[in-house]
């Protein structure tokens, strides 16, 4: 039995050892994701002199997030705006928003990638979602997080991509094949932002529960906390329409 | 035991240090100065105006507060274009682009602003757009239109980004760290050079003056202690014709300088003071210190040489020089130390390290004098038939003649020397206060033209900050801001000013289908709100980061204006402070500073410093006079010439224009610390024939033995006279002064003093 367990290990870690970052960004990209999803997101901004900030947003998307509606709950002050994103391959994504005093929809312009989302350490480069193709990919020496061990996966965003980003490192787990870290640098090679990801098992998929970036440079952190999440509920496409922005969802 | 007694004791072991071990004492003397000196490295140059106002100062926190909050407002100005031509053109906007690409690879850098970096708010079609007002690089005639579209709709910034004549572009760097300004200026001009090849290129701002400054000082450092000292050699090689005579003094006023300027470097690496950076007023340090060493060795030359020239015995010679000098040399020491020291009080920082510095400087120029320099002396060989010890020197005759006409006529060249001083006092009711930065610069000179380019051309770049703490998205606040911008814009020198009033006007004009009626402030908190959420989903919210903090507790009123005057800014200031407490309630804290507010804050402490130098140094000489020479009125008397050439100083600055500022408000101090000397020489010499019962001719006798050394050193002083050919017109000013009050004092001392003297003699020798 130990034998056989040995033989095992051997033959699992020789296997692991073999894989190219092609490989195992191509294990990355190809997990299954679900079709839709709602949650709560409850954003946490941490400013350099400690200061607070809390968003609450109720949000559904599909379609690998290329799709998503988000309604603000939290502040006060902001209850009621909503946000439509719809991301489109070879033009300009849709972005729309609905100003309740106003009584207004207001569609705001596509926007530069590196621009952050409701002044979080996330960009839009951040929020939405990668393409495969978009990327080379290099294999580091393997990292030791917390006694485990990763892939160090670096990826290098092509010059069509235009991104804000000179590189990615990202700690991969070896079995899920989830990133549970990922450092950022800037266009300059510095270290622009420190990024740690938690994930919860919902039916058959890893779904994010927990992100925090730190921007390193403005000493600023996010987090937001996925809670009340659901996956595969039907939800039609037709949901993300503007009438939708004007009214929360019950559920 | 008495102090006297004490005093003999000491002058004895002096005495001795030099005869019987010169050699070690010369040894020891190098190597300290050495070791002293080799706190130069630590030495560092700046010349930030807010560091020069003490921390507690309320314009100076709120400075730092709005650092803090809003980012660095301390930015080079970087004008570039070509005076015939529209900046409206694909060359030109192109280059601005690749200007910023470059400029943000620069570590030093934090933040850009111009045409390519700002973002613009557009109604396109009923719907909003917030984009970037120069998408990209190379642009078509129709962008470029679109831009200037943009731009003529909204004034604001265009004034801040486009000169008046549309033919410069403006952009604004700030610095990552305001420490090591020289670096960050040096970096952003070296870029520019290389990008803006084709065009002509004006810089300004207190981060490029700041930054240039070090550089500036260090070459005008430099040039002015080589042209001091060729002044000074060729002063005291005409007069006392003796090579080795002129190196021995040489060799005092180097080492003091060296311990001077090693000590400040030391001083600053264990405190880490703002008071020990050496800053734009030093830049008189040096040559201050180098006159006032001079005078020391040369009292000790003209001594020894006038001793050497009857004894013929070297050892001799020297003892009785010493004898006689040793407490005239303390004296007029410890009261330049004193005169110096009061500057410890003054509430602008780098005063206090100056007074300090140089005090340590002349302490170890006193030592050198004392000791060091009879021992060189003892060393060489002095060939006694030499034409400088045999024969008098064209000085000595000029004061026999002088003491003649002064003896003889006391009361009329008292009356003459008075009148003169009255005339020129009647100047300092036109005394001006102006710290304004452009004025230190002369007309024609690359900085005060730049500077003038961004006043005539651009918004100018003196600013007024406004720090607020309210809720600034509360509407009836966001009203209130805007009124009182459009009260500053009143003043007609204020080009510009911006708050997040304007943005969230120009925001609901936009959202309100571009329609003019709507730029105006909401009525309603939810809008604003609205408006502020619709932005930061849209658009990069940290583009307000400048005008309201992250949590809209607080925000920023930035004006900026063209050059003001000293007067202009105490009424303007006064007339905003009046508005903000009439028209904003108690419980809203309000900070108002910037370079504007530095201006009045800095002319106030000077005229503070100023007085509290003048008395405090004068009532220190009187008080050390008194006290080492006995009776009251000695101090009085030593007092007298000097407080004559402060009048005469301050009324001349009055009649020539002259403004005060925070670099010739030294000048008390100085007139007082050097011009002491000569009277203290006199009265310790008149005392010491006293001493020695010499009944008759006493002031003919004192003025004979020491005319000559007053003369010669007020001649070898005309060092000052470097000060002159210096690159910032305010130490100019402080060198013409200096020979002034040379003069004054010196022939304060001969005439004013002499011929009182001489008219109250029975007074005097009575009692």
């Amino acid at each position: 039995m130990v034998f056989l367990k040995t033989i095992s290990f051997i033959f699992v870690s020789s296997f692991i050892v073999a894989q190219n970052g092609h490989e195992i960004a191509l294990n990355i990209y190809t997990k299954q994701f679900p079709d839709d999803l709602t949650n709560t997101m409850n954003m946490k901004l941490v400013n350099s002199k400690n200061k607070i900030r809390n968003y609450t947003m109720k949000s559904r998307s599909i379609d690998k997030n290329r799709k998503q509606i988000i309604w603000f709950l939290e502040p006060k002050s902001d209850m009621g705006i909503s946000f439509l994103k719809i991301e489109h391959k070879n033009r300009d994504d849709e972005m729309k928003m609905w100003l309740p005093a106003f009584k207004k929809i207001r569609r705001i312009s596509s926007r530069k990638k590196g621009d952050s989302f409701m002044g979080s350490d996330l960009s839009y480069e951040d929020l939405s979602t990668r393409d495969m193709e978009d990327y080379l990919f290099n294999l580091k020496e393997d990292q030791n997080l917390n006694g485990k061990i990763y892939y160090t996966l670096e990826s290098i965003p092509k010059k069509k991509l235009n991104s804000f980003y000179n590189s990615h490192v990202s700690l991969v787990d070896k079995i899920t094949f989830n990133i549970v870290k990922e450092y950022s640098y800037d266009l300059n090679g510095k270290l622009l932002k420190e990024k740690e990801y938690t994930y919860k098992k919902i039916k058959m998929f890893d779904t994010l529960e927990y992100i925090k970036v730190f921007n390193v440079q403005k000493k600023h952190s996010t987090q937001i906390k996925f809670t009340n999440i659901e996956v595969n509920k039907n939800i039609s496409e037709d949901s993300f329409s503007e009438q939708n922005l004007k009214r929360i969802p019950a559920n | 035991m008495s102090y006297n007694l004490l005093f003999q004791k000491i002058q004895k072991w002096f005495i001795r240090q030099s005869l019987e071990h010169a050699k070690r004492t010369i040894f020891i003397s190098i190597s300290l100065t050495l070791l002293v000196g080799y706190g130069m490295r630590f030495l560092i140059i700046d010349d930030d105006l807010m560091k020069m106002l003490p921390k507690n100062l309320d314009s100076r926190k709120s400075w730092e507060s709005i650092q803090q909050e809003f980012g660095s407002t301390e930015s080079i100005y970087i004008a570039f274009g070509n005076k015939s031509k529209s900046v409206f053109n694909k060359k030109d906007l192109e280059t601005s682009w690749d200007l910023v690409k470059k400029l943000r690879k620069l570590k030093s850098v934090d933040n850009i602003i111009n045409l390519s970096t700002i973002t613009r708010i557009d109604n396109v079609d009923g719907f909003l757009e917030i984009k970037q007002l120069q998408g990209e690089a190379v642009l078509n005639k129709n962008q470029i239109e679109s831009i200037q579209d943009y731009l003529n709709k909204n004034l604001k910034t265009k004034k801040q980004l486009v000169s008046r004549n549309e033919s410069f572009l403006l952009t604004i760097v700030n610095p990552n760290t305001l420490s090591g300004l020289n670096y960050f200026r040096d970096d952003v001009v070296g870029v520019c050079s290389e990008v803006l090849v084709d065009y002509e290129i004006h810089y300004s701002g207190t981060a490029y003056i700041t930054g240039s400054i070090p550089q500036l000082i260090r070459k005008d450092v430099k040039f002015l202690i080589q042209i001091g000292l060729v002044i000074m050699i060729s002063i005291l090689l005409i007069n006392l014709r003796n090579i080795a005579a002129v190196l021995m003094i040489l060799m005092v006023i180097i080492f003091s300088l060296t311990f001077m300027i090693g000590s400040m470097g030391w001083l600053f690496r264990f405190t880490g003071s703002d008071k020990f950076l050496f800053a734009l007023l030093n830049t008189s340090m040096p040559i201050i210190l180098l006159t006032i060493a001079n005078s020391d060795g040369v009292h000790v030359i003209t001594k020894y040489f006038k001793e050497i020239r009857f004894l013929k015995e070297p050892k001799k010679a020297l003892v009785k020089t010493m004898e006689t000098l040793h407490l005239p040399i303390f004296l007029t020491s410890i009261t330049t130390i004193g005169a110096f020291s009061t500057m410890a009080f003054s509430p602008l920082e780098p005063l206090v390290g100056y007074g300090i510095c140089i005090s340590l400087g002349i302490v170890w120029a006193w030592v050198l004098s004392s000791v060091t320099l009879p021992a060189l002396i003892i060393l060489q060989k002095w060939d006694v038939e030499s034409k400088g010890l045999r024969t008098v020197s064209l000085f000595e005759v000029l004061i026999d003649r002088l003491s003649n006409t002064v003896l003889k006529y006391p009361k009329n060249m008292l009356i003459s020397g008075l009148f003169i001083i009255f005339i020129s006092f009647v100047g300092v009711w036109s005394l001006k206060v102006d710290v304004n930065l452009s004025s230190f610069f002369k007309p024609g000179s690359e900085i005060r033209e730049s500077m003038d380019f961004m006043d005539q051309e651009m918004t100018g770049t003196m600013d007024l900050r406004i720090r607020l703490e309210a809720d600034m998205k509360d509407p009836s606040i966001l009203k209130k801001v805007d009124t009182l911008q459009q009260f500053i814009e009143k003043n007609e020198l204020i080009t510009v000013t911006n708050s997040i009033s304007d943005a969230v006007k120009q925001m609901h004009r936009i959202v309100m289908d571009d329609s003019l009626v709507y730029e105006t402030i909401p009525n309603e908190k939810e809008k604003i709100n609205n408006l502020f959420s619709m932005y930061s989903l849209s658009g990069t919210i940290e583009n307000f980061s400048t005008l309201v903090n992250e949590e809209y507790s607080s925000g920023l009123i930035t004006s900026f204006s063209q050059v003001m005057s000293t007067n202009q800014v105490f009424s303007f200031i006064e007339k905003i402070s009046f508005y903000i407490s009439s028209k904003f309630d108690n419980n809203i804290s309000i900070d108002i500073t910037g370079m504007i507010v530095v201006i009045r804050d800095m002319v106030i402490l000077i005229i503070k410093s100023s007085i509290m130098s003048i008395l405090l140094s004068l009532l220190f000489v009187i008080l050390v006079a008194s006290l080492f020479f006995k009776r009251f009125i000695w101090g009085l008397l030593a007092v007298l010439p000097l407080s004559g050439a402060v009048l005469l100083n301050f009324g001349l600055m009055g009649h020539f224009g002259i403004t005060l500022n925070h670099i010739t408000a030294i000048l008390s101090s100085i007139i007082i610390g050097v011009g002491i000397d000569f009277a203290i020489h006199f009265i310790a010499q008149y005392r010491m024939f006293q001493k020695n019962n010499v009944k008759k001719n006493l002031t003919r006798k004192t003025f004979k033995e020491t005319g000559y050394p007053i003369l010669l050193d007020a001649a070898s002083n005309m060092g000052f006279g470097a000060l002159l050919f210096s690159s910032f017109i305010p130490v100019q000013f402080i060198g013409g002064l200096m020979v002034l009050a040379m003069i004054s004092t010196s022939f304060g001392t001969l005439i004013i003093l002499a011929s009182l003297m001489q008219i109250i003699k029975k007074y005097i020798l009575t009692n």
